[in-house]
């Protein structure tokens, strides 16, 4: 109880609370601008902790990771462009809600949804961070492996019309990310002996080329034909909202939370995965599955929910035995390590004052960025008001400077500006680019996994089915293969007796 | 040059007063103006702790040069992208490069065109020494006992590295050959080596000292050497493989600084000054203790003769291996 309160105490002091707001505000820029991401804010703000004492250090860490995952869904509600990967579920319904005038309740719906999801993900924390630590390093690469196939299901899913051209994008994502230097023997491959393209197709610059490159030709296309919308100001409100709609949407909640803790606990997985589980589980439990992908509500709130339930879950490894999960946690890592706190089991039993305050200061991260969003909200859906051609042009530079600072390379320009037009084709001839980022996301992570598993087993594929938890990850892709490949069946043979009556 | 000449007049006119005050300038201005004049850009190649050490090297630097030192990270190509940034930046001492064994591992393994000499070499930060870890209730106290066990179970042992060809990976080699056992390499990058140790998927394990720390005190991981000839403080206390039966082993990863080949020598005695200030600091040394670093300033010359030695060893490792591409 006296560390509680020691710890309440300088947690919410000025500087905690000062802390966090200019580390959420720094996040929510980032993230909602594609290709700054919050990995990026971190590394910016940590320099700033070192002369910090630890309460406002960690204030100001937790503020821009979660901050910077809050502010993901801005851009995908706004201009179709997921800020962050994790937001890319986002942009299938909350770009539809933007469209038809929904904006500043897609953003009311997500900021909430990521506010409930992140502190569920926290009291799951809090209460069992030990069983949930021995959980995730029961994850070996064979499990993360079947885990992985299980995310590429969803393909099914998003397909939309044809499970074809779904999965068509899907191994055009895979293929993509084979560029560069493999990841276990370093080899190069499609590199033709060129030191930059060593660098390989990086997932953020494909992100950005995928969603903005096609949107913003689009534009400019309807503009030249001098077709452009009219923009009736009053179309865009502002609206938040209601309880009744909140307390609908509980089960999702719950599901979608679930869903982004565990997989965030896992090393080595992330808020992509996490996000379009739970979009596609979402849509399997809804009782109007086809209202999804043209403005459902659910399809706002289940991605947002569950990829902030992931910032709780990545916490778990990395306070509960020092593990960071991915590249935004292995910064925070460094940040705690640098004011001499070293996360894992003892830090439980030597500072329970710190980890009291890192679980208060998740907690006023989240209120913060949140009031953050919903005052922001009227400010925000203001961008819609500006004639399309012209925001166009603006998120054109964004993009090009958003990909040259992912990793200070001019060569990421041109991988976007050529992804972006290749996309440009694919999506006129049908093909879907969602299934192409669940290629680009979960494929690195697929073949490293799958290879680290077949060099622990000495090249004996048996070790993909040796535990349960692989097996029953299987079994969960198996059947949602199955149940698509019954309905397209079923669908074919309704139209076809259709037909003939 | 068509676009100036089409420029109205008045502007033309501006451009040529500018252009003249330049020349007149710019000889006065290399007269007075000492280096440094401008942002410093220190390139990083990789995250996690290396990258918050070089972080807070740039901090400290930037206090005693009296311009601001910068980190830009460039990863990518297991540091051949960075290296290639810098090696072709010009050579006036505003681009140097957060360097390691790296570069001696990638350029053996056919990843780099050039190697370490195509750099200068401007100062030696420090050293991180991997130690062996293994499970506790492996029951294996110490490396004989390690080695007995191996022996006697006639089963290969599977101990986990942060890449094929990458420095943990040598620096097992040459330890499990001296031990001649046999053993399986799993490369599960960075961060996962006390995971994999504790969930049963890997028997041992070559990492930093900081990431064991915990578990070393929660009693479920023991740490049996560290690969350095002469004993370190770590954060961990334990002994030198050397000593410990792996007779003659020493490998350490070095952490410097490079620039361009062609910096001019008054740049380099500049900033080996100011490294030299910022590594000793008391700062410094506690930020290592806490990121599991040893701070230790060498000037160049010694620095450019251990990396030299250094590439030498690690290129022959790497032949004993059969992953030189350059032989």
């Amino acid at each position: 109880m006296d560390a509680l309160l020691t710890a309440l105490a300088a947690s919410l002091s000025w500087q905690s609370v000062l802390a966090t707001f200019f580390g959420s505000l720094v996040g929510l820029i980032f993230g909602a601008i594609p290709g700054l991401t919050y990995s990026m804010a971190l590394a910016m703000v940590l320099p700033i902790t070192f002369t910090m004492g630890h309460t406002p250090a960690i204030a100001m860490l937790l503020g821009t990771y979660i901050g910077g995952m809050t502010g993901g869904a801005v851009s995908a509600i706004l201009i179709g462009v997921p800020g962050t990967p994790s937001a890319a579920a986002t942009v299938l319904d909350g770009e539809i809600m933007g469209k038809q005038g929904k904006a500043s309740l897609a953003i009311g719906i997500a900021t909430i949804a990521g506010c409930i999801g992140g502190i569920l993900s926290l009291i799951v924390m809090l209460v069992s961070v030990d069983a949930l630590a021995r959980v995730a390093i029961s994850f070996g690469p064979a499990e993360i492996t079947a885990l992985v196939v299980f995310g590429l299901s969803t393909i099914c899913g998003l397909a939309g019309g044809s499970l074809v051209k779904g999965l068509i994008g899907g191994v055009i994502g895979l293929m993509l990310m084979n560029i560069g230097q493999d990841p276990i023997d370093g080899v190069p491959r499609f590199t033709f002996g060129s030191t930059a393209m060593l660098q390989g197709v990086d997932l953020l610059v494909a992100m950005i080329g995928l969603f903005a490159v096609p949107h913003v030709v689009t534009v400019f296309a309807t503009y030249w034909r001098g077709k452009e919308m009219k923009i009736d100001p009053g179309h865009v409100r502002t609206e938040l909202p209601s309880w009744r709609l909140l307390l609908a949407q509980r089960w999702n909640f719950l599901r979608s939370a679930a869903i982004g803790t565990v997989v965030g606990a896992i090393p080595g997985t992330g808020g992509p995965i996490a996000a379009f589980l739970a979009y596609d589980q979402a849509k399997r439990w809804s009782g109007h599955p086809e209202t999804f992908g043209k403005g459902e509500v659910s399809g706002v709130v289940a991605p947002e929910a569950s990829n902030h339930a992931v910032t709780g879950g990545a916490m778990i490894p990395l306070i509960g035995l020092g593990i960071p999960g991915d590249p935004a946690t292995a910064i925070i890592l460094g940040g705690l390590l640098i004011h001499g706190i070293q996360p894992g089991p003892l830090l439980f039993m030597e500072k329970p004052d710190v980890i009291s305050s890192i679980y208060l200061l998740f907690v006023l991260s989240y209120i913060i960025t949140a009031l953050i969003q919903l005052f922001g909200v009227r400010l925000f859906v203001k961008a819609l008001r500006v004639p399309p051609h012209l925001l166009a042009l603006g998120i054109l530079v964004m993009c090009v400077i958003g990909s040259f600072a992912i990793r200070n390379s001019l060569f990421d320009v041109g991988v976007m500006s050529l992804v972006g037009f290749l996309a440009y084709w694919l999506i006129k001839g049908g093909i879907p680019v969602t299934p192409i980022l669940l290629g680009l996301v979960l494929g690195p992570t697929l073949e490293r996994e799958a290879r680290t598993a077949l060099i622990m087993s000495e090249g004996s594929p048996t070790v993909f089915v040796e535990s349960y938890t692989a097996l029953l990850f299987w079994g969960l892709a198996l059947l949602i293969l199955l149940s698509q490949v019954v309905t397209m069946v079923r669908e074919r043979n309704g139209k076809a007796s259709k037909a003939t009556t | 040059m068509s676009s100036i000449r089409s420029t109205a007049t008045p502007l033309r006119l501006f451009g040529s007063a500018a252009a003249a005050a330049l020349l007149i300038a710019v000889p006065l201005g290399t007269a007075r103006a000492e280096f440094p004049d401008k942002t410093i850009e220190m390139t990083t190649l990789f995250g996690g702790p290396a990258q918050t050490t070089s972080q807070v090297l740039a901090d400290l630097m930037s206090k005693n040069i009296g311009q601001p030192v910068i980190t830009v990270s460039r990863p990518g190509g297991g540091g051949a992208i960075g290296y290639t940034y810098v090696q072709s930046a010009p050579a006036d001492g505003y681009s140097i490069v957060f360097s390691s064994n790296s570069i001696s591992t990638v350029y053996y393994q056919g990843n780099l065109p050039f190697n370490y000499t195509a750099l200068a070499p401007i100062a030696h930060i420090g050293m991180e020494v991997p130690v062996l870890a293994v499970r506790a209730d492996s029951g294996w106290k110490d490396l004989k006992s390690m080695q007995a066990a191996a022996k006697a179970s006639g089963k290969k042992l599977r101990v986990g590295v942060s890449g094929l060809g990458t420095f943990t990976h040598l620096a097992s080699a040459a330890l499990f050959n001296r031990l001649g056992l046999q053993v399986v390499y799993i490369p599960y990058g960075e961060g996962r080596a006390p995971a994999e140790l504790l969930g049963g998927r890997v028997d041992a394990a070559l990492q930093w000292s900081s990431q064991f720390a915990p578990h070393v005190k929660a009693g479920t991981i023991n740490v049996l050497c560290m690969t350095s000839k002469d004993k370190v403080d770590l954060a961990i206390e334990t002994v030198t493989c050397d000593s410990a039966g792996a007779t003659g082993l020493d490998l350490t990863i070095w952490r410097g600084i490079h620039a361009p080949k062609d910096t001019p020598p008054a740049a380099i005695a500049r900033l080996e000054a100011s490294i030299k200030q910022a590594v000793e600091s008391a700062e410094f040394k506690k930020a290592g203790e806490n990121l599991g670093f040893t701070p230790l300033f060498k000037s160049a010359k010694d620095f450019g003769k251990l990396v030299a030695d250094n590439d030498k060893e690690i290129g022959e490792l790497m032949t004993e291996l059969g992953i030189n591409k350059k032989k």
